[in-house]
Formats: C-alpha cells, structure tokens, sequence
C-alpha cells in the first residue's frame, strides 16, 4: 500500500473537558516559567517562607539554640502575630507583585497585540474559560505563596511540637489563612489581568503592575505627611492588604482606620476589573 | 528618446545586507510593473528612485539628473509606500494639506490640488475625519491620493491596490491608465500579478537583489528557453489531432489535459505550430472549442525564472 | 442527497442604527465558495453571525446542522477559521501552538499534538515545526493559520483573505493548498477575498454581498455567461485579408487596443469558419476562446457602481 498524500481527515473523537480552562493554564505556566529572570524572582520569592519554616523549627526546638538564648523565654513563639508577619512582610508582597509582573503583564495584552484572541474564540470556548485559565497561571504561583506557606506553617507546628496546641489555642487560625490567601490571590489575580488587559503592550502593563503599586504607597507617603491622617491608609495597596490582615488575625491593625474600608476598597478594585475585563474582551473583535 | 528614469550600476548595502547589485536600466513613460519575491530588492529600488536611499555605488538619474540630495526634483515625483505611517490625530484633510504645503503651493492652490486628489479617491465625505477612523481602504486610497496630489510626472506605487475591495482596484487601475495615456511615467509594484498584467505589459523582475528579466512579459517569455512552449488546444477529437501532432517536428510532446478534451503539446517553435495549426484542424475536420497558452503569463514567467 | 453545511433564512442584523444584513438567506453545499462584497457589505458581519459570535435580530439557520442562535458553541467545534491578521503566541513554537489550539477545539491532547503534527507537514511547514513563531515569514504565518484552522479537522473552513501580503511563489502555494484541500468533497471552503482571479481559481461557486444582502449567487459558470457567440482571438500574420474575408462571410470582427481580436458570430455560422478563413489567409491563430464575463465585471454589474 502507499500513503496517500494528501489532505487527510482526522478519525478521532472530541472530548468534553472538566476544566476547559486547564490548557490555557498549562501553556502560561509553560511560556512563564521559559524565562530565566522569572525563575530567579519565583526563587527569591520563596525565600520568606523558607526562612518562617525555620522560625516554626526554631521555635520548637529551643533547647539546640539554648546558647543564643540566654536565658529569655522564648525566641520566637508561632503565634497568629507569626503569621500576620509572613503575609505583610513588604518584601513577600513586593515579590508577588513582581511574580505578577513576569508571568501575568503578557497574559492578556500579547494575545491582544499578537491577534490571538482571534484564535481563542473561535473555538467553542466561553469568555469565563479563556479568563479562568489565564487567572490560573497567576493563581498557581500566588497559592504557592500564599496558601501552602501557611498550611505548612500550621503542619510543621503541629509535627514540631507534637501536639495540636497550635490549634486548641487558635482554632479559627486554618479558616484565617485560607480567607487570607484567597484575599491576596483573588486581588492580585484580578488586578494583573485587569491591567493586561488594558494595553496591548507587555512592557507598559510591566510598569503599571509595578507603578501602580508602588506609587499608591509613594502617595500614601506623601498625604500623611500633610494631613497625618490614617485614612490616607486607604490610599495604598499594600497598606490596605497588611490592615486586612492584620483584622484577619485578630491582631492591631498598623493604622488607626476600619479594616472594613480596607477590604471594600480592594473589593472595589476586584469589581472594576471584572467589568472592564468584560468590556474589553468582546467575542465579537474576533472578526474585524 | 532616452529614458525618463536611468540607473547605471545601481548597487546598495545596509552594513552588509544586501538590498541591490548592480542594476543597470532604464524605464520610459508609461506604466512599469515592478515585481520580485519578498526580499528581492524591490523597496531599496523605489527607495533610491525616489532619493531616500544614498546609493553605495552607482547612481540614479531622472530626465539626466542625480536623485539623490535633488529638492529640484522631489516636486516631479509622486511616491506611494506599502506601509502605513500616518499621524493617526490629524484628519484626511489635514494630513493631505500639509503633504501639499511642503511641495510649496500656496493656499489656494493647496485646497484646490487637495480636493481634486481627494475626488479622485473618493475621499472627499470622509475628509475631515481623523485618520484613526478610517478603515484599511480609505488609508490607501489617501496614501495614493498624497503620491498624485501634487501633479507628479513621476508616480511610484508600491502595493496600490492592497486593502481595497475589487471596485477600488478597477477605479484606481483606470486612474493610473489613464495617467499612461497622459505620458506620465508610473512603477508600480505588486505581488498579486493578475493586477499587474491588467495594468501592463512591461516588467522589471528582481530577485536576490539583481534584475533577472526586463521587458514585455511575452518576450520574457519567448527568451525563457529552459521551458518550451505549451499550447493546450480542446476540440471534438482530442486523440486524433494528437496523434497528426506527433509527426511534427518541432512538436516537443504531447499530453492529455486535465480538463475534458483537451490536448497539451510543448512546442519549440511557435511560428511553425501556429502555421500549420488552422491548415491542420481544416484538413482533418476537427471541430475547435478553445486554444489557448497556458504558461504565457506572467505567473509563468515569474516560477520560471524564480522559481525551485 | 448531498446535505447541506450552511442554511441561512432572512438574516437581519443591526449595529444600533445602522443596518448591517437586511435580509440575507443563502445556502452552502460542499466545495469552494467565494464569499464577495464591497467594503461594508456586510460580509464581516454574515461571518461572524456564522461563527456564533452574534445572534442575527431577526431570521434563523443551521450550519452544519446546529443552530446558529442556540448552538453557538457547539457549532464551533466544528468550524475552522483562519483570520486575515497573522496570529502567533510569543515564545511559542509552530507544533505547541497548534496543539494548543487543537486542545482548546476539544481534542484530547495527544490526539491533539498527533494532528499537530501532520498538519503542519501538510501545509508545508514540517521543517520548521520547532522554530519559534517570531522567526516566521508571511508566507509561513500564513500557513501556520490554516494549519490551525484545519487541526481539529473541521467540516466548514472559513478562509479571510488567505492570500493578502504573500510574494507570487506563496500565493501560488497557498492557492494550491487551498485546492487540495477543497478537492475532498467533504469540506465546505468559504473564502472572502478581494482578489477576484484567486477566487475564479478556487471558487466554484460566488456569493456577492452589497448593501446587506446579497446581490447575487450561484455558480460561477452559470454566473459568467457566455456572451452569445463572441469569441475572443489573438493573431500573428497579415489579418487585413483575414478580417474582410470574416466579414464576408456574416462575422463582425472588432481589433481592440491591446492587440485582442473580438468576432461576433452570426448564429447559424460554425465557429470553424473562422479556421478556416485563417488557414485561407495565412494567419496564426495563437488564441480562440469564447468570450465570458469576467468576475470582475460580474461583479461591477452587480454591484452597480461604476
């Protein structure tokens, strides 16, 4: 027999997927993880939560540290204020910014510049998969930051300690991470999509990731200093993400004002981006 | 008569990429297709023709005089890019006035050239608004309107007819006919070359930055030897005015067409092919339906000499 | 019975004020249609009402077989479309991209990067599959589009201007692609595009939009009548002799500019007379075809400007 040359159908069958989102995600992981920039920052991002896994190892295993000790209590002692910390830390939230930033400004904005969204819909995918799957390349990375650093936390304690004290003194301390990693995730997710989507050009959504978070807290800076007052808490990111926290683990907030309107205005952000999102990713541009 | 536009050993690097080697010709007026696969050299020439390019060596002459750093001339010469650079703020009317102004016209002369050009493209409706808003089309046709407006002898159109829908490609083929018929010298270039062949029948062919063919497209194709001729000829008896073929000489072979009744002969000589042909379908008394050459053309031309 | 992809009824469709179909109905066997129209026609708006991306306001349809205002997406899986922009995802190379998009079409993965790679060999592009997208020329993009369009072996192809920005040698090849592919008779092929001898090439059949709706349709051959008995010629040799016998004998014979010799045919009169008057006279008779009109005319007739 001889092949055929020509063109040949295809005799296989489709298939209709759980998650029709999922080889979206796949594919922004795979082009993320490509650059060798990113895996430096994912790297160095991950070094806070190493160095609390030690704090967590440390504080339990006091007698071996006996000799720095001399004497006081405790070194450090795994409390909620040990987790409140991890996740105010500038340094961690600048990292995740600058995760979003590498793996999130093309997201949308190079499908946009490149036409590919062309491609996207014209196949029987709805609006909310092609978003869900870009959403879950940063999810992957913030969760790893976020949610496992926490749970860990708590497990190692536990392991360490070798009992549940941890949690008989702080049952609601699980349910806090959980709402607190879905709070930094669900923000910044919505917010690097919602900036990639607003500019067809990689390098300009880079810089706005990165500007618009440090110039809120740049201007925070500067309206304290005039009317010294803690509402202009309200007007930097990362003020707002450290008072919720802080509300979250039942500890003092940093600043004198509701952890409430902390929460609405990074709600009100998340909402903004879902509706400008829409907007601007309309089926029909698929045909000019 | 010599020729309007000359080039002696026209030859331009870019560091060491090569854009042309040593193109020596001439175009007269009328109309001159310009065609080559991508990379061919075909911008670099239009580029140098038109004075934005210094030769690396050689040089480029109009009506006798050097292109290059020539103010003198610019007026003479209307240029038309493939690619779109628009101050996408300003309107259609705008742009197209200050386009104007730089060639020295005064106001009222301006306005003038400025709505006759744009009557032309059938622009005018749309003429005060900003350049953002306008669809692929109506960009061309206001790239060629600013390569006209100004009265060039001289026209060179790179890709004119891309984006416009098949009406604005006969009104804009007929535009520059009709600038043929009034002497002016026009280039045109195009990848699609049925547009080309219903605009002229002379051609530059460049490729690898040299000129491989110059001339009418039929006497290319009479010098092209490494492929003879085809005639494809449908009749009633296919086989039978076959086999009378097969004892002519010069009669290279002979094939079966694709198409229903249909006979293919590649022939050496097509003066004695076509002598004998009418003598022969009136002696056998075959009925003739079509005849036709299929490879006289100008696609023919260019796989021929281009390509694998 | 062949059945049919496409089924239109009375499709209406405006942009606010602005009508942009105003009654459509048109249907689509298998093989080539050209899909024609003036800028503004509608033809964007038709195409995208096909793929599902809008419900018309008014009127109803079936492609292949699924509804065009409840069965969007499904419909979808079985369209393939290969957009006029060229497309790529940045560090990306062509076996991935395809795949992925096979993926997203509902095919399983591996599924997906088999299919990958054939089509690619398929259009042409099998040496190059590994190299990234931002290293590829027009006439490769434009190829990598279609091998997209064709992964998830779609039964209705829709082609935007599969030839604009390529040099002659890729045209040529994509115009054969596109032949190969529209020879299996399987497959609907719709093509729009505004280079008319691409489409009398591919195209059996033409759908010609204007204004909303569309203005005529039909195959080409019945289209493009032939003119009565005008044939058209092209002769070598001394023709005074050649044309006052053709008027003899009832012919009108019309010498046009560019050297092509137009003969009107009384009716009752053999076209071998004319053979016969060159054989008398000694003239070579290099071309003898019967006058149709060409597309293009079809198209201005029909279109109405001119």
């Amino acid at each position: 027999m001889i092949r055929d040359r020509g063109y040949f159908h295809w005799d296989g069958a489709f298939i209709d997927r759980r998650w029709p989102w999922w080889p979206i995600t796949r594919q922004g992981l795979r082009l993320a993880f490509k650059m060798k920039l990113f895996k430096f920052i994912f790297v160095g991002s991950l070094v806070p939560a190493f160095v609390f896994l030690a704090g967590v190892y440390i504080s339990e295993r006091l007698e071996d540290f006996k000799a720095m000790v001399h004497g006081r209590g405790t070194l450090i002692s795994v409390d909620p204020a040990f987790f409140k910390t991890y996740y105010s830390i500038d340094f961690l939230l600048l990292m995740l910014v600058m995760l979003m930033l590498f793996s999130g400004a093309g997201l949308i904005a190079d499908d946009a510049k490149h036409n590919a969204l062309q491609l996207y819909f014209s196949r029987p995918i709805r609006k909310k998969d092609y978003f869900l799957g870009k959403a879950g390349v940063l999810w992957f990375f913030l969760l790893i930051l976020t949610l496992v650093p926490g749970l860990l936390f708590i497990l190692f304690k536990i392991i360490f300690s070798g009992s549940f004290a941890l949690l008989r003194s702080f049952p609601w301390l699980p349910l806090s991470v959980l709402a607190e990693s879905l709070i930094l995730t669900v923000f910044f997710s919505l917010y690097t999509l919602l900036l990639s989507s607003l500019s067809s050009n990689r390098r300009y959504v880079s810089i706005m990731i990165f500007g618009v978070y440090i110039f809120s807290d740049i201007l925070f800076g500067i309206f304290y200093g005039l009317v010294r007052s803690p509402y202009a808490a309200l007007i930097s990111i990362k003020a707002n993400l450290q008072q919720v926290a802080a509300f979250l683990f039942r500890l003092k907030p940093a600043f004198a004002v509701s952890w409430v309107y902390s929460l609405l205005i990074l709600g009100a952000i998340c909402v903004l981006s879902v509706f400008v999102l829409n907007r601007r990713i309309k089926g029909v541009t698929v045909i000019r | 008569m010599s020729a309007v536009i000359e080039t002696h050993k026209l030859s331009k690097w870019y560091g060491n990429v090569l854009g042309l080697s040593d193109v020596s010709l001439q175009v007269n007026p009328g109309i001159t297709g310009l065609l080559g696969p991508n990379g061919a050299g075909k911008s670099t020439f239009m580029k140098l023709v038109t004075g934005q390019l210094k030769p690396s060596i050689g040089r480029v002459l109009i009506d006798g005089q050097k292109v290059r750093n020539n103010n003198g001339l610019f007026g003479r010469v209307g240029f038309c890019p493939e690619y779109d650079a628009f101050y996408e703020g300003v309107t259609g009317w705008q742009f197209l006035t200050a386009m104007l102004r730089l060639y020295g016209f005064d106001t009222a002369e301006t306005n003038a050239r400025a709505e006759a050009a744009l009557d032309l493209v059938e622009l005018r409706a749309d003429k005060d608004r900003p350049v953002r808003a306008y669809s692929r089309g109506m960009r061309q046709r206001l790239k060629i309107a600013q390569a006209v407006a100004h009265d060039p002898e001289i026209i060179i159109l790179d890709e004119p007819l891309n984006g416009l829908d098949p009406l604005g490609k006969r009104k804009i083929i007929r535009l520059i006919r009709d600038y043929r018929s009034e002497g002016r010298t026009i280039i045109v270039s195009s990848h699609v070359l049925p547009e080309i062949e219903a605009m002229t029948r002379e051609i530059i062919l460049i490729h690898q930055g040299k000129i491989l063919a110059t001339g009418d497209i039929h006497s290319v194709r009479d010098l092209i030897d490494t492929h003879p001729h085809v005639v494809s000829v449908t009749c009633d008896r296919p086989r039978d005015l076959a086999a009378r073929f097969l004892g002519e000489d010069y009669v290279l072979s002979v094939n079966f067409g694709s198409a229903p009744q249909t006979v293919v002969v590649e022939t050496s000589n097509r003066d004695r092919f076509f002598g004998r042909l009418p003598g022969l379908l009136v002696e056998t008394g075959i009925a003739v339906e079509e005849i036709t050459s299929p490879d006289d053309n100008l696609q023919a031309v260019f796989d021929y000499l281009v390509g694998k | 019975m062949e059945q049919q992809s496409l089924v239109l009824e009375d499709i209406h469709f405006s942009y606010g004020q602005v009508a942009a179909l105003r009654g459509v109905s048109l249907t689509m066997g298998s093989g080539a249609i050209g899909l024609l129209g003036p800028n503004g026609a509608g033809k964007s708006t038709l195409l995208r009402i096909i793929l599902g991306f809008l419900s018309p306001h008014k009127g109803q349809g079936r492609v292949l077989g699924y509804d065009i205002l409840c069965e969007q997406r499904s419909l979808r899986r079985y369209v393939g479309y290969m957009p006029e922009d060229d497309c790529l995802i940045p560090g990306m190379d062509a076996v991935s991209f395809t795949a992925f998009f096979g993926e997203l079409s509902g095919m399983p993965r591996a599924e997906a990067m088999k299919r990958a790679h054939d089509v690619l060999f398929y259009v042409g592009l099998g040496e190059s599959r590994y190299r990234l997208l931002e290293t590829y020329s027009a006439g490769m993009q434009q190829r990598l589009k279609l091998a997209q369009a064709l992964v998830h072996d779609p039964r209705l192809l829709f082609l935007d201007e599969p030839t604009s920005n390529l040099d002659p040698q890729g045209r040529a090849e994509i115009l054969d692609l596109i032949v190969d592919i529209t020879s299996k008779k399987d497959i609907s092929v719709l093509i729009s595009s505004h280079i008319l001898t691409d489409i009398e090439f591919l195209c059996s059949s033409v759908v010609i939009l204007n204004k909303g709706l569309v203005a005529a349709q039909g195959l080409l051959a019945d289209l493009r009548r032939a003119r009565f008995n005008l044939y058209e010629l092209k002769v070598k040799g001394e023709s005074d002799g050649f044309l006052k016998k053709l008027e003899s004998r009832g012919c009108r014979p019309e010498m046009t500019e560019d050297g092509l010799l137009k003969i009107y045919m009384p009716s009752g009169l053999n076209n071998m007379e004319i053979v016969r008057a060159a054989a008398e006279e000694k003239v070579q008779i290099r071309q003898f075809i019967k006058s149709r009109t060409s597309l293009e005319d079809l198209f201005a007739q029909t279109v109405g400007v001119d």
